[in-house]
């Protein structure tokens, strides 16, 4: 009798183990992409980029069905809010965004700096002084790096929002000297049609934080999972060596 | 005094001397890796500034300032300078400089190849601040700053702490490493040091006289500029003047989670 109920009872252990298994494997998580080349690029094969190879790596290692969505900024942050999504990424921490959560260590870091065209090209710019009469474009959503507020560069803000493609333009005319870019890494690396138009260079130690961000609804238990999996992949190989070790 | 006091004594003695000698072995142990650090960073620099026609050429291959055959040149630097072995990669501080290192590289690869831009302003210093700017990002409570005195620095940024400051002061007439187990660096118990560095013939290609500056080699002395290559004024320093010095601080927390 007392041996009959004790399989009863390992059976049962049994199941509720193998649901638990195949409830965890069979989670779907929607996950936001948001175009940031050369980390994650929209205009080539999506599994060639670096950034969604490094992520996807590690979220099959946990068994969830990943679904990929690419989506514009705007409507990005507001998918998450909403609770259309599970992760976004890669995105900095915006001031006007209200709550964002973003429990894991930053997956890269973005430099800001200016862009030229090639025949002006400023290749330091902890040379300030070289920004004097300078007419230097800026979109006027960014805030601008301290380094170049305290110059005296002639700043001229541009509206709208295709201002980074304007800034561009106007600065391959001639109107701008230079261009601010929060991330010139997007626009000034070799698969970039821009590339061979304008030069950048960095405000270096002026580094914005880029991170995963983990929608409120995801349960605790899912989210500690995922953050586990990242944590321990990045004590491994940071994705920023990842992507700098890539062949 | 008495028996028992004595023995009371040899007994307090028995424990507190192998604590003693314990944090003497790590405060050495530390010691040595920070030298093995500032080396490795001098290093590089030193490669950065002996590969300027590699950096600033065009149209080559340039494979050998990336990734791994990068930090095999750094290696052989550092035997060829400093006539050692190349530190084994056994602690944190040490993996994680060289993988800035590669880091910081490949940032800069995009402008290494563009073929449109001759000079790319990727000099010791540039080199330097841009893997202490990359460091500071990581996190891991190890910070590397190249900096001088106050007065003619040309990055804001490298300015020195108050901490620096006073070490400089204490050191520039006489210069030797500076060495504090028992630091705070914003708010947190840190062990810092400041290794000073004597000026080398490649600082004075910016730093030093006009004659010294590379962009008037075959001009006549008269159309000398003393605007140096990165487009800043030179300061006239010679090989005998005070070369600035490398300070790390690494935080005291971290030093044992992360060997």
């Amino acid at each position: 009798m007392f041996n009959k109920v004790n399989i009863v009872i390992n059976i049962n252990c049994l199941l509720i183990l193998c649901l638990f298994t195949f409830s965890a494997s069979s989670q779907t998580l929607r996950v936001g992409l948001i175009d940031f080349p050369p980390h994650l690029s929209f205009d080539g094969e999506l599994k060639k980029s670096p950034l969604y190879q490094y992520v996807n790596k590690i979220l099959d290692s946990l068994n969830y069905t990943v679904e990929y969505v690419k989506l514009p900024n705007e409507r990005a942050y507001l998918e998450l809010t909403k609770g259309q999504l599970d992760l976004l990424l890669p995105i900095s921490i915006p001031v006007n965004k209200g709550e964002i959560n973003t429990p894991f260590t930053p997956i890269f870091h973005s430099v800001p700096g200016l862009c030229f065209k090639k025949e002006n090209f400023i290749p330091i710019l902890s040379a300030t002084h070289r920004f004097d009469e300078l007419t230097i474009g800026i979109p006027a959503a960014s805030s601008p790096v301290t380094a170049l507020t305290n110059s005296k560069a002639k700043l001229i803000p541009i509206k709208g929002e295709n201002a980074t493609s304007r800034g561009i333009e106007l600065t391959q005319r001639g109107r701008f000297d230079a261009f601010y870019h929060p991330s010139p890494i997007k626009v000034y690396h070799r698969n970039s049609p821009l590339y061979k138009e304008v030069a950048c260079s960095y405000f270096h130690g002026y580094s914005t934080p880029m991170h995963i961000a983990v929608a409120n609804k995801l349960s605790k238990t899912t989210t500690d999972r995922i953050h586990k999996a990242f944590e321990t992949a990045m004590q491994k190989h940071s994705y920023e060596f990842y992507f700098a070790s890539r062949k | 005094m008495k028996p028992t006091s004595f023995s009371k004594m040899c007994i307090l003695a028995l424990f507190v001397f192998p604590i003693f000698f314990q944090v003497k072995a790590e405060d050495e142990k530390m010691k040595t890796l920070i030298n093995e650090v500032t080396k490795i960073y001098m290093s590089s620099m030193f490669y950065i500034f002996k590969n300027q026609p590699l950096i600033n050429q065009k149209n080559i291959d340039k494979h050998e300032l990336f990734g791994t055959n990068f930090i095999e040149n750094i290696e052989a630097v550092y035997r060829e300078k400093y006539h050692e072995e190349f530190p084994q990669r056994d602690h944190f501080a040490i993996k994680m400089i060289l993988q800035v290192m590669i880091e910081v590289m490949d940032d800069n690869k995009e402008l290494l190849y563009d073929n449109d831009i001759g000079f790319k302003g990727i000099i010791p210093a540039t080199f330097a601040f841009q893997l202490s700017a990359k460091l500071a990002t990581k996190g891991i409570g190890l910070k590397i700053k190249f900096t001088r005195t106050e007065e003619n620095i040309r990055n804001n940024m490298n300015r020195p702490d108050l901490w620096e400051t006073r070490v400089m002061q204490k050191i520039i007439d006489k210069p030797q490493i500076y060495y504090d187990e028992n630091s705070l660096l914003n708010g947190k118990a840190v062990i810092r040091q400041f290794t000073p560095l004597p000026m080398e013939a490649y600082c004075l290609a910016c730093h030093g006289k006009p004659e010294n500056n590379p962009l008037n080699v075959g001009k006549a002395e008269t159309a000398w500029t003393n605007i140096d290559i990165t487009g800043f004024e030179m300061e006239n320093w010679t090989i005998d003047d005070f070369g600035g010095g490398v300070s790390i601080s690494l935080e005291k927390s971290v030093l044992n989670d992360l060997k």
